[in-house]
């Protein structure tokens, strides 16, 4: 009776595990199948000179090029406000917040964390709609907008992982400053942060991530079918998941259905690539302080 | 404290040509032993010689840790049949089941006191449900703490102090009724209240059970040992009978081995 | 007497004004979610008269009828996210204890990189492959509708919560496990026993924290149920019906841009979404998880 519970119990976790394992695998697989034929210069700048799309002297029209430049654009307009701002207050909570603050800016921190991302895009629509009301008539959604929300959405990470990587390195590495007649502010900025780097720049890297792939918020702030590369901020945008998301439904032909494919396949990549990085950090983390102790 | 001896002393585990390696380093090398019903057999000998892994090596629980590697053989007699630790159980836990163990820090489970008894019991022994609190009573009796916890069986056994919790995984192990207990210094994290308590325990206990115990202190040694051995480098270096513990020269001998 | 080094007043001050600043980025978090609140109530406002609260509030989503009835959205969303929970939780479970235990460490340890790994797939990604690759499956298989479904949604929002449910169970066990590991061993139970009646059973608030995060996760999620589950805004009376999640309303209100009534209704919605991820927020605090990590792995859909 007890041991057929156990080996029930035992076929279902392998069950559970090699489903699992398939399904990614499914995943995978048919993203490449039908997604690596498409590969090549043609899915990205069409019958544009990539020379020329790469400058911006020439639009690109039936190409990923414009999707890819906006998400880059996003990401990096994004992360510019994401990462110095969590880094900072992951160091705050880290080391200067104490007792009852921390524990209330902390649920400040965890609160953001589940909102969810069409909430934040929600959030940025109506902050248009109130300027429209208010101040500027002409408002309109925009990649800066996009940048704003998606920067509090990926915060709680940034801050989390940094506030994590500060307070798990080793007492003794806590003391050096100190001891050498350093105020707290030197400390953390000469040996701490320092020797947290790792750790945050690995979690700085999921939040780029997780920047690039986001679809809701974008879909509320300012992402665009067609518009080219935005010139300024305050231009609408194209992007990589919302081309994605959109070919998915209203492709006109084959053609479009296969772009489909090689979007999805190319953002995959970014965020695989992404993962790796950020996972090859956290390992030679763990192996470096493990190796101390 | 002396004791009469009332059968001819039967062996009841042989180990022979026993070695462990831990990611091809020996641990343990060259080991020949037996040990015999109704005895206490206490380990000696300086940290890292491998006491722990000899004890570990007769419930085969350096299986647990990567890159073990044991050869040798240890054989347990059981029910008067002798059976081979290394071949003859598949799966392993009976084995562990009749080879009881009390490890240094006491580790209860963090669930009530009854729990840690009727945990295993039930899911290990197969034990059923009317038999269940007759065994959790007689074997909480039998380590002395029946009475200070019958009123709160229910409570998490993490409430109880160290000497307490160290008997109630003492009781543990006893309720599943083993022929070997093992036991890695008992008393390592006890104060001396606690620490007489559980020696006083045990030599109630050795008359029933073939026990192995590791001990860091010489005077406790002298208190409960039928036998010492002493352990170098993962090799046997010496044993001792009790009458030779109580030579004041052998005594000394002893002392220099160790430290 | 101790006399002070010079340097010590400026660096003194430039120890305040860091401090300052410091702790002004780390209000950032708190004002914003404040004012997302106030965002979504300002908005919400209207609805305050009796008679327009009656329409939010009730069951039909016509809006050039003039009804904005969100209630089938509501349970749009909440059967959606019980359905990927229901399949993912045990998934979860197996996963973990494969994890610990039941499998070689190698084979353990490949399938926690995989676990990390499916928590950095874009969910659009995860939407793509369901609409072409399942939803064309559940239309053969069940031959009734189209294949946009309860049912093809919730399988694929399963997937999309089972790493959060996976890291939140592992960091539980991985607390428990090690110091009982040994001694359930001792007592003789198998790998499988220990984790059937040991950790498992102590692991109560690790399994109810992932419990209540995958929800969160899955109530939360736009594009899955955007793309697979149908969008029609009707009650469901069984697996293949075509819903429409709260989010997936914001989404197509918005993209829509139908008249001004209706955006009222998507405030709503936002801040009904906005409670109930509040909840799981408050309730994950309130288990006190041990470690930060997992909501930092965690998917944001
Ligand atoms: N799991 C393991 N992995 C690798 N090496 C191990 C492992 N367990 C023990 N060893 C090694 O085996 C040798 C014997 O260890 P053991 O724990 O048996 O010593 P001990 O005599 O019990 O010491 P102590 O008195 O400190 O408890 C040591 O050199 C130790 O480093
Ligand atoms: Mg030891």
């Amino acid at each position: 009776m007890q041991k057929t519970l156990d080996s029930l119990f035992v076929c279902f976790a392998w069950l559970a595990g090699l489903v699992t394992v398939g399904m990614v695998g499914l995943l995978v697989g048919f993203l490449i199948w039908r997604g690596a034929g498409t590969l090549g210069l043609e899915l990205f700048f069409a019958d544009t000179p990539p020379a020329a799309a790469l400058l911006g002297r020439q639009p690109v029209f039936d190409g990923l090029w414009p999707a890819v430049a906006g998400t880059l654009l996003l990401v990096i307009t994004s992360s510019v406000i994401s990462i110095p701002l969590g880094v900072a207050s992951g160091v705050y909570l880290a080391e200067y917040a104490s007792g009852r603050w921390r524990a209330l800016l902390g649920l400040g921190v965890d609160l953001l964390a589940g909102i969810p991302s069409i909430v934040m895009g929600l959030f940025g629509f109506s902050m248009i709609l109130l300027l429209r009301k208010t101040l500027l008539p002409s408002a309109n959604t925009c990649l800066l907008l996009a940048a704003v929300c998606l920067a509090l959405l990926v915060l709680p990470y940034v801050i989390r992982t940094t506030q994590t990587a500060m307070e798990s390195l080793p007492g003794h590495l806590r003391l050096i400053g100190p001891a050498l007649g350093m105020t707290r502010g030197q400390n953390i900025r000469h040996v701490l942060l320092p020797g947290a780097g790792r750790g945050i720049l690995s979690g700085a890297i999921l939040a780029v991530g997780r920047t690039a792939e986001d679809t809701a918020v974008i879909l509320m702030t300012g992402v665009v079918a067609t518009g080219g590369i935005p010139q300024r901020l305050s231009d609408k945008f194209e992007a990589l998941p919302f081309t994605i998301f959109y070919l998915a439904a209203n492709h006109a032909d084959r053609a479009e259905l296969n772009r489909a494919f090689g979007a999805a396949l190319v953002l995959l990549a970014l965020t695989g690539i992404l993962f790796a990085m950020a996972y090859w950090l956290q390992r030679t983390l763990e192996r470096r302080w493990k190796g101390r102790i | 404290m002396e004791r009469a001896d009332l059968s001819p002393r039967e062996p009841s585990v042989q180990i022979a040509d026993l070695a462990v390696h831990f990611a091809g380093r020996a641990a343990l090398h060259g080991i020949n032993l037996t040990l015999e019903a109704g005895q206490m057999t206490v380990v000696i000998g300086p940290s890292g010689s491998g006491k722990t892994t000899l004890l570990r090596a007769i419930n085969r629980l350096n299986e647990c840790f990567p890159n073990c590697r044991t050869v040798g053989t240890v054989r347990i007699r059981l029910d008067g049949r002798w059976v081979d630790a290394y071949r003859d159980f598949r799966p392993v836990a009976e084995l562990r089941r009749r080879v009881g163990m009390v490890f240094q820090t006491p580790n209860v489970l963090p669930c009530s006191i009854e729990k840690n008894l009727s945990i295993p019991l039930i899911r290990v022994a197969g034990l059923s449900k009317s038999r269940l609190p007759g065994r959790i009573e007689w074997a909480l009796r039998e380590v002395e703490l029946w009475d200070e916890v019958k009123d709160r069986l229910r409570h998490n056994a993490l409430t109880l102090s160290g000497g307490q919790q160290q008997r109630l995984c003492l009781a543990r192990a006893l309720a599943l009724k083993p022929q070997v207990l093992l036991l890695d210094e008992p008393t390592a994290s006890l104060d001396f209240r606690a620490t007489q308590k559980i020696e006083r325990l045990l030599l109630k206990l050795r008359d029933r059970y073939t026990i192995l115990a590791i001990s860091h202190s010489l005077g406790q040694t002298r208190r409960l040992a039928d036998r010492v051995i002493v352990l170098r480098d993962g090799r046997l270096a010496e044993q001792f009978d009790r009458e030779h513990l109580e030579d004041a020269e052998t005594f000394e001998a002893l002392l220099e081995e160790i430290f | 007497m101790i006399s002070t080094p010079r340097r010590s007043r400026s660096t003194l001050s430039g120890e305040r004004w860091l401090r300052g600043l410091l702790l002004a980025a780390t209000l950032v978090s708190t004002v914003a979610v404040f004012s997302i609140l106030g965002f979504l109530v300002y908005f919400c406002l209207p609805l305050a008269d009796p008679a327009r609260l009656a329409a939010v509030a009730s069951c039909t989503w016509q809006p050039f009828q003039g009804q904005f009835g969100i209630l089938p959205m509501v349970v749009g969303s909440l059967s959606l996210a019980a359905g990927a929970l229901v399949l993912a939780f045990p998934m979860g479970v197996g996963i973990c204890c494969l994890a610990h235990g039941l499998a070689p460490r190698a084979v353990a340890r490949a399938l926690l990189v995989l676990i990390h790994f499916m928590a950095s797939i874009p969910t659009v990604i995860y939407a793509f492959v369901s609409v072409f690759l399942l939803v064309p499956l559940m239309r053969q298989w069940f031959e009734r509708g189209s294949g946009f479904s309860l049912l093809s949604a919730a399988l694929t929002l399963a997937v999309l919560v089972l790493p959060t449910i996976v890291l939140l169970i592992h960091i539980r066990f991985e607390q428990i496990d090690p110091p009982l590991r040994l001694a359930s061993a001792a007592l003789g139970f198998s790998p499988a026993g220990e984790l059937l009646w040991v950790i498992l059973p102590l692991s109560g608030r690790g399994l109810a924290a992932a419990a209540v995060l995958g929800f969160g996760r899955a109530i939360g999620d736009t594009m899955i149920s955007l793309m697979v589950a149908g969008n029609a805004p009707q009650f469901p009376t069984s697996m293949l019906d075509s819903i429409r999640t709260l989010t997936a309303q914001i989404a197509l209100v918005v993209a829509t841009d139908s008249q001004t009534p209706a955006y009222h209704s998507i405030f709503a919605c936002g801040l009904i979404l906005f409670l109930a991820t509040g909840v799981v927020s408050l309730t994950i605090r309130r288990l006190r998880l041990p470690s930060r990590e997992s909501l930092f792995h965690a998917k944001n859909a």
